[in-house]
Parts: C-alpha cells; sequence; structure tokens
C-alpha cells in the first residue's frame, strides 16, 4: 500500500459533490485506494487546504475521494497531490493528555506533538492466533451494570439508547469510574457527537485524579475529536484515527487500554451520507450497501491481544427509539456487553435508564460471574419480566385482582426497578447527590434481600438513588422523620 | 411488520377483556337491584328489633340473658370473613381481608385463642397464601344468601358462646351505607352486649335531637320478660348476622360495577391508543418500504 510519496505525483479537480471529490490523475501513476491526496493551493484569495482519501477508481485515470474536511473553497481545476501512503495519525506516549483531529493533528493549542512514529489509519485486524481467550468480569461498581449486563475485561460493551437518555452521561460515568482507577492508558474518540461534550469532557479529564497520585485523568487519556461540526468524511474516519492510536497502546505497551467511542451510530451515518455520493446504491433504509463491512473492519480490530487488552465501551444511538434500524443492529452483534437504554423508564426518572430486560451479557453465566450471581440476576430479570406481563392487567383491571403472589411480584418488581437507579459521579451537579460506587458483592447481598422479601416493607421512593440497600433503609428513615 | 403484528395482537386480547367487562358490569348492575331491594327490606327489621332489644333490657335491667353477658375474659374468639366467591370486583375482597389481618393481630397480640372462619373463595384462597389456618370456610353464600343458612351458623355461634366455648365473635365485612358509600368494618356481634349498648347510644343520640320523649317507655310483659327476652335476644342476634350477609352481598355488586365500568374505560382508552401506534407502525413501514422501492430505482437509472 505504501509506496514512497513523490511531490511529482499529482493530479487535477474534475467534479466536486458535496462532500466528495473527482481527481484526474495519469493513467500509470493511479494513487491506490485509501491513500490520502492533498489540496493546499491559493484560489482567489482563498486558502484551501484539504485531504482526502480515494474510495473509487473509476477509469480513465480518475479517482473518486471523500474529503475528509470541508470542502469549501475547492473549484475544478486545483492541484491534487498523492501522499502515496494512507492518512496517518502519531502514536506514542507523546499522544497522551493530547486532543487530536481525525488526521492527528493537535487541536487543543498545545504545540507540536513529540513522537517519532506515525501509523496509517487502515490497519489489518489482529491474526486470530494472536486473538486473547480470556473472560474477566470487569467492575464498573454500577449495580444494574454489574448485576445484569457484566463487562468483559478485554471486551467490548455497547450502550444502546435514542436520543436524550443518557448514553453520554453513562459513558462519561464510565470513564470518571474506571479510568479514574485505570493503571493503563484510554483513549476517547468523539464521533459526531456534540463539540461542547467533549469540550467538557476535556476539561473535566484535566480536574479528576487518577486515584490518590495527584495526577490528572487526562496524562494518562488521548482524545481525538471529529465532531457533529464536521463533514461526513471526517466523521467517518475519526474512530480509525482513535483506534489506531490505541492499538499502539496495546501492541507496543501491552498494557490494558481503554477505549471509549461515542458514538459509533455516527460512523455508520457518516458511511450512509457519503455512500450514494460515491455513486452505491442504498440498501435498507437508505443505508449504505456496505453497513456490515464498514463496520465490521473497525470493530474486528477493537479486540484484545496476546500482548494486550483493548476494553471499549461505545455508545450506540438508536433512531427512533427502534432497536431493529439496520445500524444499531449491526453493531449489536459485535459486542459483549449490550446495555438498552429504554425511554419508558427513564420517563419515570429512574437514571441510568437501562432496560433490565432487553440488556444483556455474554458473560452472565454460571460458569464466569459465579452460581449465586448468575441466579439472583436472573431472579430480578423473572421478577420484572412478570411485573411488565402483568402491566396490562394492571392497567385495565387495576391491582386488586391480581392473586396474592401476583400481588408480591409487582410490589417487589417496583422496589426493584427503583433500586436499579443509582446517584452518578459525573451527574452530582444535577442531582444533589454524591455518587455512589456500590462493589459487586454488596449489590448481589442487596438485590438478594429484596427479592426475598427482607425489605417489602420500606415505601418504594426509599429505594431511588441509593448505593446498598442499607442506604435505602437509612432513606426511609429519613422520608418518615420529614413527613 | 414484526412491531405491527404483536400490537394487533395486544389490540385483539385487549378487545376481548373489554367485552368480558362490559357484560359483568351489566350483571352486575342486574344482581345489585335484587340485592340491594333485599338488603333495605331486612335494614328496617334488623334496626327496630335492635332498638327493641335495646329498650328491653333497659327497662327489664333485673333480668338478663346469657347472650347479653360479656364473659369475663376474651380467651376464645371467632373471626368470621365474609368475601366474595368471584372476583372482577375491584377492592372490595382486599379491603376486608386487610381490616381482619389486623384484627387477627390484635388477636394474637392479645394472647386469644382466635379460630378465624371464611365465606367467599377469595378469602380462603388469600388465607391460604398467608397461611392462616381456617376453622370453617364456606362457599355457597352466594348474593341470594338464605335466611335457613345463615341461621344454622348463628345457632352454632349462640350454643357456643351460651356453653362458654365462645367469648367473641367479630364479623368482617363491607357494610352498605349507601350506593355511593361501602365500607369495610369489623362488627363485634357477640356479647350481645356490646351492640345494644351501640344502639342505644344512637337511640338516644336521635332522641336528643328531634327532643321527642320517646326514651322512657313503659314496658309490660307477657308473659313474662325473661321469656321475652329468651325470645327477642337470638332472633335480633339472627338477623344482625343475616344482615351483615345482605350486605356484603350488595356491596359486591357495587364494587364490581364500579370496577368494571373502571375496567371498561380503561381498555377503551388502551384500544384508541395502541390503534394510533398501530396506525402510525403500518404507515411508517409502507412510507420506508416506498422510498426504498423509489430510492433504488432512482440509483439505477
Amino acid at each position: 500500500m505504501s509506496t514512497t510519496a513523490t511531490a511529482q505525483n499529482t493530479g487535477r479537480v474534475t467534479q466536486v459533490i458535496g462532500s466528495t471529490f473527482d481527481v484526474e490523475f495519469a493513467e500509470d501513476k493511479l494513487p491506490s485506494l485509501y491513500n490520502a491526496l492533498k489540496i493546499d493551493v491559493e484560489n482567489k484569495g482563498v486558502h484551501v487546504k484539504i485531504t482526502g482519501e480515494v474510495q473509487q477508481h473509476l477509469g480513465g485515470g480518475r479517482v473518486r475521494c471523500v474529503a475528509l474536511g470541508s470542502t469549501d473553497g475547492m473549484v475544478r481545476g486545483m492541484t491534487v497531490s498523492d501522499t502515496g501512503a494512507p492518512v496517518s495519525v502519531p502514536v506514542g506516549k507523546g499522544t497522551l493528555g493530547r486532543v487530536f483531529n481525525l488526521l492527528g493533528e493537535p487541536i487543543d493549542g498545545r504545540g507540536e506533538v513529540a513522537c517519532d512514529e506515525r501509523w496509517p489509519i487502515h490497519r489489518h485486524p489482529p491474526r486470530l492466533e494472536d486473538l486473547s481467550s480470556k473472560t474477566e468480569v470487569f467492575e464498573t461498581g454500577i449495580k444494574v451494570i454489574d448485576l445484569l449486563t457484566p463487562f468483559v475485561r478485554g471486551g467490548k460493551a455497547g450502550l444502546f439508547g435514542g436520543a436524550g437518555l443518557g448514553k453520554t452521561v453513562i459513558l462519561q460515568e464510565l470513564i470518571a469510574r474506571i479510568a479514574s482507577a485505570h493503571g493503563g492508558y484510554s483513549v476517547f474518540a468523539g464521533v459526531g457527537e456534540r463539540t461542547r461534550e467533549g469540550n467538557d469532557l476535556w476539561l473535566e479529564m484535566q480536574e479528576t485524579k487518577i486515584g490518590n497520585t495527584g495526577r490528572a485523568v487526562l496524562e494518562q487519556t488521548c482524545m481525538v475529536f471529529g465532531q457533529m461540526n464536521e463533514p461526513p468524511g471526517a466523521r467517518l474516519r475519526v474512530a480509525l484515527s482513535a483506534l489506531t492510536m490505541a492499538e499502539w497502546f496495546r501492541d507496543a505497551t501491552g498494557s490494558d487500554t481503554l477505549l471509549f467511542v461515542d458514538n459509533i451510530f455516527r460512523f455508520s451515518q457518516a458511511g450512509s451520507e457519503v455512500s450514494a455520493l460515491l455513486g452505491r446504491m442504498p440498501s435498507a433504509v437508505g443505508y449504505q450497501p456496505t453497513l456490515g463491512t464498514e463496520l465490521g473492519e473497525l470493530q474486528e480490530r477493537i479486540t484484545s491481544t496476546n500482548r494486550g487488552a483493548i476494553t471499549s465501551v461505545q455508545a450506540v444511538y438508536v433512531p427512533a427509539d427502534d432497536p431493529t434500524d439496520p445500524a444499531p443492529a449491526t453493531a449489536f452483534a459485535h459486542l459483549d456487553a449490550f446495555i438498552y437504554l429504554e425511554r419508558r423508564i427513564s420517563e419515570k426518572g429512574i437514571y441510568p435508564a437501562i432496560d433490565p430486560l432487553a440488556s444483556s451479557s455474554r458473560i452472565l453465566d454460571p460458569q464466569i460471574v459465579g452460581d449465586r450471581h448468575y441466579a439472583i440476576a436472573r431472579r430480578v430479570q423473572k421478577t420484572l419480566q412478570r411485573y411488565r406481563e402483568l402491566q396490562d392487567i394492571i392497567a385495565i383491571l387495576g391491582v386488586d385482582e391480581l392473586s396474592e403472589e401476583d400481588k408480591l411480584v409487582v410490589h417487589r418488581a417496583r422496589r426493584l426497578e427503583r433500586f436499579l437507579s443509582q446517584p452518578f459521579l459525573v451527574a452530582e451537579v444535577f442531582t444533589g447527590k454524591a455518587g455512589k460506587i456500590t462493589p459487586l458483592a454488596e449489590s448481589i447481598q442487596s438485590f438478594e434481600e429484596i427479592c426475598d422479601g427482607k425489605w417489602d416493607h420500606l415505601p418504594e421512593q426509599a429505594f431511588m438513588y441509593v448505593g446498598g440497600v442499607e442506604e435505602a433503609a437509612e432513606q426511609a428513615k429519613k422520608m418518615a422523620e420529614a413527613a | 411488520m414484526a412491531k405491527a403484528r404483536a400490537i394487533v395482537k395486544r389490540l385483539k386480547a385487549i378487545k376481548n377483556i373489554r367485552k368480558i367487562t362490559r357484560t359483568m358490569e351489566l350483571i352486575a348492575t342486574a344482581r345489585f337491584k335484587k340485592a340491594m331491594d333485599r338488603a333495605t327490606e331486612a335494614a328496617a327489621y334488623t334496626k327496630k328489633i335492635s332498638e327493641l332489644v335495646a329498650d328491653l333490657s333497659q327497662s327489664a335491667s333485673t333480668i338478663t340473658h346469657p347472650l347479653l353477658q360479656a364473659h369475663p375474659t376474651e380467651k376464645n374468639a371467632v373471626l368470621l370473613v365474609l368475601t366474595s366467591n368471584r372476583g372482577l370486583c375491584g377492592g372490595y375482597n382486599s379491603g376486608v381481608l386487610k381490616l381482619a389481618q389486623r384484627r387477627m393481630k390484635e388477636a394474637r397480640e392479645a394472647n386469644q385463642n382466635q379460630q378465624v372462619e371464611v365465606s367467599g373463595k377469595r378469602g380462603i384462597s388469600f388465607l391460604r397464601f398467608i397461611k392462616q389456618p381456617t376453622a370453617h370456610a364456606y362457599t355457597h353464600f352466594e348474593d341470594k344468601t338464605r335466611f335457613d343458612e345463615v341461621e344454622v351458623l348463628a345457632n352454632r355461634y349462640i350454643e357456643a358462646y351460651i356453653k362458654g366455648e365462645l367469648d367473641r365473635l367479630d364479623v368482617a365485612y363491607v357494610r352498605f351505607e349507601s350506593i355511593a358509600r361501602q365500607s369495610a368494618v369489623v362488627e363485634t356481634l357477640l356479647p350481645v352486649g356490646q351492640l345494644t349498648l351501640a344502639s342505644r347510644d344512637k337511640v338516644a343520640a336521635v332522641a336528643a335531637d328531634t327532643t321527642a320523649p320517646k326514651t322512657e317507655i313503659d314496658y309490660e310483659f307477657l308473659p313474662s320478660a325473661k321469656e321475652i327476652l329468651e325470645e327477642i335476644v337470638p332472633a335480633s342476634f339472627k338477623a344482625r348476622l343475616f344482615k351483615c350477609f345482605l350486605d356484603s352481598a350488595v356491596s359486591e355488586q357495587i364494587s364490581r360495577m364500579v370496577a368494571m365500568k373502571g375496567a371498561t374505560e380503561n381498555a377503551v382508552q388502551i384500544i384508541s391508543d395502541l390503534t394510533q401506534i398501530y396506525n402510525r407502525a403500518r404507515q411508517s413501514q409502507i412510507t420506508s418500504e416506498l422510498s426504498e422501492i423509489i430510492g433504488g430505482a432512482a440509483a439505477l437509472e
């Protein structure tokens, strides 16, 4: 793929369609697919600096490219030079504490990046024989996640949810919880989300300290942003840039690396935005026909090898709250832990609005989490499932028509449902409640006791936003005093 | 289409439920009228006979009847719980059972030897659920309770009370006060003395209101006060007990009527919501299919 860059290999822009453009080269000097092309010229007093990526060879010396930046100011006939290699980004410890765009250029205004090495963003996934087969639970201190959808160390977890259900908040909470307790490196990829959120995160990471070392989380983190304001080409490639940096940490240092992606759906969306411009026929629901391939190429690289692990948490937007939409449905297949945020739950004011029945994890298995954890998780789900089945009957006939057994199920399910909420570290300013980290053992104990009916006497409201169940008892006492 | 089809299925189920609840509402309305006629007829008789007993026992204070005498200790108590055989009547049963449970707890705390008797399948299954053993369980009291059926029970209680095997009888049932008002109560029927006191107070209150010189009536007893009391005190008790059964029958029908009316309305609401969701799901599916076909065709050109 990497032919040596020659300044001589230049072509001319022949067509510009939105964020794609065609370039004509000499027939024998065609740039390879995925090669980066650069435009860096003055035109009518406007300096135009664009990087593009070759996507198609059209024949007749013409190649079709996706622009990785805005195509404003581009005109036909502009000179384009072939860099002879795909886009590459700086990798190494010099990237820590810095913020980049997809081209690997620092955007935090702190000057040059001290890195000797650059890696191309298009790489092959690790070979089959190198893949790690370890399975280990990754504790987060969030009750509902640890109990029902345990994360895998070195695995992938997805946060699915419609607009405004708190995907980003959960992701930031996980960063605050995991990254601050984590010894290795973290990489954050901001893909097509609000720029403001990226800024907030950057500032917050400067303030948050790792454990009690007194060092900011940011010093162990590198961030790559291609947010909403960027053209589709940038959003399409920014995840790869971040991933490449994470891969370096995995392969070169062998340490446990965390990769946070917010939001992987925007990657698919960007692909769909350029797909038609590239002349591909749209497929189901208007997505690109290559949806599965594109996502597979990205996701297959996010894996753990024998040398090091990448644990990744990805937010996935679910358009119109419909999880059968091709983009989230395709992402689903790649994940170890699947967390689905449900609007009905967020409407009740229960955050995180994780649907305990739709969410699942590959490792919720007695062989891995142990018999007790498994049994209790299933009991909680069973109770909530029964409650959901009874909901129609309750809506029509009222709670009094239920049998005594079912009444008890409803009674406990309503408490369990509320107990799944938890105050977040990052939401302290909004809720006024200190974030709670609940160890797994305590979560299991608490849920078991609620299922056994030990806390049936507490009012439902006491279970809202507490850590362990003893705190619910305290809250009930406080409520009784206030009343 | 999977989503739309699931909605259709739910819609069908809810339409069936609506049919049932509407029918139940109509049936309950018809039964309620009959039950209410019986109850109002009995009410007048019961009231009068209670007043009579009160007046008599006041006038003939020298003579007493064993049913009028409270036993020195309340060791053996019976709690009779009247519930319905059928469900779909809202909070009717749970109201009674909640009160009954409270009374059971009181008895336990007072160290009484309480036996629980229950009428109605709903109550039976509830007591089984809370693992409360029952001395007697009846399912034959429907909404047309006959006096002779209740009399059997009443005679048993009277006998036990006179023998000293029973010190107190409570009945938990839903009292019918008016069409708009029924309330679950626990009433103590034995010893009758407590009842007479209560109704005498009421009579006195009425008398005070009307300022009628009604309170002082001189009775002449023929053949003798004792014989009359012997006859009238058990009769009054039986009438009271029978009244409990009649009241609970009326209240059951009213509760059912109200509950089923609400249920039908809820079902109608859900049906209209679901229909709207279904239409939207269907339309959005059609739209997306159309746009895919058109998009595909346009891309081929």
